[in-house]
């Protein structure tokens, strides 16, 4: 069935549209990871920086903005959720080859709810399973005392790994029902006639039959498991898993560290993704070499001429890396050309934040002596466009309402407000950005 | 029983009904149904819990529709309505989503080349396993103040001052769309594909137009993919709180969020677990629904 042109020509560009969509977020997202400004932008670019990945920065206002490396809350999440995701795996796929082979032997009444029940977590919200799997458990660690299971029950991993072996089970299910269906169980009676044990037939027969989904399972639980966050963010209690340390960044604040996480996130799925068409390929290539082997020697006669296999053929992907490649480096020269790169640049956009910064403190204090209002009156009259999403916001001139408290002390206004703000100016660092400023007054 | 262990053999059979069980009761039925117990009690200091007060109440889900007793509206307006901001959105975003995936699943279940093809399902493949919150924070990058959308649009000259997308919910409406999209186009893939393409030629031979081949022959073929494609993407976006966390805005809130609150913040754990019955009622009634509407058994809906 051939549509004709005009509709061909809209399918092409709906389905255009349809992958910007998809990919055009994660492109944008992944580009602003090298921009130097604190906020994750395209534009206005600032420096091409690597930043984001190192050491991350500390910020003209005093806030301390982590890179990849030096991220320690990110790392340990890191360890927590490939700790939560190894037990999960080691859980869940028994538990859904079990299922799935006892689905093949239950009568079929039984089979229907057998099923049912099974696949009932993944009909379920996931925030709903992490309620309940953590109510569960603190029950039973207030009725369990003082001992080992009141420990566990609130042990944030053991019950995520509870929480998520739940519905991650479900999935392994499916994978093996499916591959179940298509088992040959005169394999397993001939084994039994020849004498085999019960055991013997499920470790040589069922479980090397079974391998490939057993693999497909435990990559898929795996996934899952380290990608989950709704069910997580319930059952963690006071840990902490690399889910909820993003939730809990994005949330305080976007920094573009978390586009730089995302980027290495989508180049470890494009890798991985990229292997696994390698592989399915070669697999293609040996069957079908296989199959023409065969119906050659089937066919003795010599009616078939074998085709010549080409030893090179250029893949047409490699023109799309040639145009990735081609559109790099013209960027790159424009951003080489336009000094957009390096320390300096990095240095100099440094240097022109700060001033800005000092002018606009300098301008807001001169509001407040001169009018009584010390918070609105900043924010009409500075922010310029360039910083308008940060000093636009009018809680941050609050935090530097308290500048002037030393000079007039208003007793218990002044005394109120400083313990509002301790938290900022605790921070020894703090001053160090401001260049000096209280000296010069 | 004895026949199930006679064709096992003991071991094996041992290690099935003990990971069943763990499973099927110890994972599955008893929080369940211990969360149930919880949402009618009241919600006491763990010291009073099987005391003299804890006794069944509905004060919990009395208080989702009639607000707490100080309050002097006739009904809890703010978490009703909440709740019915919650489902409508997600049964807007499933039929959004159901119309945008239909021709892409189409195309490649029948249109495309067995090579093209393969390659666009691993297309499509590739930003579903990028984290949630990560694809929901390119959506808030891109809506942002000085985003990339209304940076185009102030170029266009189509608008003159930046317009607030999170605070309109537009961003947190694109990304729900956005993160369970593929669980749409896959199951229409997978019962498209399975139509045999002499039908749509036998149709076309017989003058049939292309609207109507598709209402009368591919529709009702792929309707167990529609079930199920529209089950998922329901239960996923009004059970989301990861795209929620991260676009909506201060003044906006998704009924999970509610939960929460209720949860984590005011330690309220049994009217948090009574609001997720709510949730989880809703949820079933909605499969319940699309299995009579399709016409399908649970066991095609999740495949």
């Amino acid at each position: 069935m051939r549509p004709n042109l005009a509709i061909q020509a809209f399918l092409g560009l709906y389905i255009f549209i349809f992958f910007l969509y998809l990919f055009g977020p994660l492109v944008i997202m992944s580009v602003t990871a090298f921009n130097s400004a604190e906020f994750p932008a395209i534009t206005p670019w600032e420096c091409f920086s690597f930043r984001w990945f190192n050491e991350g920065k500390i910020a003209y206002d005093g806030q301390r903005l982590a890179g990849l490396v030096t991220d320690r809350p990110l790392h340990e999440g890191i360890v927590t959720s490939l700790i939560i995701a190894a037990g999960v795996v080691t859980l869940s796929v028994p538990i859904g080859m079990a299922a799935a082979i006892v689905l093949t032997q239950v009568n079929s009444r039984l089979r229907t709810l057998f099923y049912s029940m099974s696949i009932m977590p993944v009909l379920f919200p996931g925030v709903i399973i992490g309620i309940s799997t953590v109510v569960l458990w603190d029950r039973i660690a207030t009725l369990g005392g003082d001992g080992f299971i009141s420990e566990l029950g609130r042990n944030g991993i053991f019950l995520t790994i509870l929480g998520q072996t739940c519905f991650i089970s479900t999935y392994c299910f499916l994978i093996f029902v499916a591959r179940l269906q298509r088992f040959d169980t005169t394999q397993e009676e001939a084994a039994l006639d020849l004498g085999a044990s019960q055991s013997q037939v499920f470790m040589k027969i069922l479980v090397p039959y079974l391998m490939p989904a057993i693999g497909s399972s435990a990559v898929i639980a795996f996934l899952a498991s380290f990608e989950n966050y709704n069910t997580t963010v319930f059952s963690i209690l006071s840990e902490q898993t690399l889910t909820t340390v993003i939730a809990s960044k994005v949330r305080l604040g976007i920094s573009p560290a978390i586009s730089a996480l995302a980027l290495v996130i989508i180049c470890l799925t494009l890798i991985g993704a990229f292997f696994y068409e390698i592989s399915r390929r070669s697999n293609q290539r040996k069957k079908d070499r296989e199959n023409k082997v065969k119906m050659f020697s089937e066919i003795s006669g010599n009616r078939l001429v074998e085709e010549q296999p080409k030893f090179f053929k250029i893949p047409k992907s490699i023109f799309v890396f040639l145009l990735l490649l081609i559109l790099a480096v013209l960027t790159w020269q424009q951003l080489i050309k336009n000094n957009m790169y390096g320390a300096e640049c990095v240095e100099k956009a440094e240097a022109s934040k700060k001033s800005n910064f000092a002018d606009q403190l300098k301008l807001l204090q001169q509001n407040a002596e001169s009018v009584e209002a010390t918070d609105e009156g900043g924010a009409e009259t500075g922010g310029s466009k360039e910083y308008n999403d940060i000093f636009g916001d009018p809680n941050l001139f609050k935090n530097f309402g308290g500048f002037d408290t030393d000079k007039k002390e208003e007793g218990e206004s002044g005394a109120t407000r400083s313990n509002e703000y301790n938290d900022i100016f605790s921070d020894p660092n703090l001053f160090k950005n401001f260049g000096g400023f209280d000296n010069k007054e | 029983m004895n026949s199930f262990y006679k064709k096992n053999g003991p071991v094996i059979a041992t290690f099935f009904l003990v990971a069943i069980i763990f499973w099927l009761v110890f994972l599955i039925v008893i929080p369940q149904l211990y969360m149930l117990d919880l949402s009618f009690r009241p919600n006491l200091p763990p010291l009073l819990r099987g005391g003299p007060d804890d006794v069944y109440t509905l004060t919990h889900y009395k208080h989702f529709l009639y607000g707490s007793e100080t309050s002097k509206d006739a009904y809890n307006y703010v978490d009703i309505g909440v709740f019915f901001d919650t489902i409508i959105t997600a049964v807007l975003v499933t039929i959004i989503n159901l119309c945008f995936c239909y021709p892409i699943a189409f195309y490649i279940a029948k249109l495309a080349t067995p090579n093209t093809a393969r390659l666009l399902v691993l297309a499509l493949v590739i930003p579903f396993w990028i984290n949630e919150l990560l694809r929901s924070f390119a959506i808030r990058i891109l809506f942002a103040g000085e985003g990339v959308i209304n940076n185009i649009l102030l170029e266009l000259g189509l608008i003159s001052t930046a317009v607030n997308f999170i605070a309109l919910d537009i961003a947190l409406y694109t990304g729900l769309t956005y993160a369970y999209i593929l669980l749409m186009i896959f199951p229409l893939y997978n019962a498209l594909e399975t139509l045999d393409t002499n039908q749509l030629e036998a149709a076309k031979d017989l003058g049939s137009s292309t609207v109507r081949t598709h209402w009368r022959i591919v529709i009702p073929h792929a309707k167990a993919g529609i079930a199920s494609g529209c089950t998922m993407v329901f239960m996923l976006t009004a059970g989301a709180l990861a795209t929620p966390v991260v676009l909506s805005s201060p003044n906006t809130y998704w009924f999970t969020q509610l939960i929460y609150q209720w949860f984590n913040m005011n330690d309220n754990w049994s009217r948090g677990s009574a609001y997720s019955i709510i949730l989880l009622v809703v949820s079933v009634t909605f499969v319940l629904l699309m299995m009579r509407l399709f016409k399908v058994t649970i066991g095609e809906v999740v495949r």
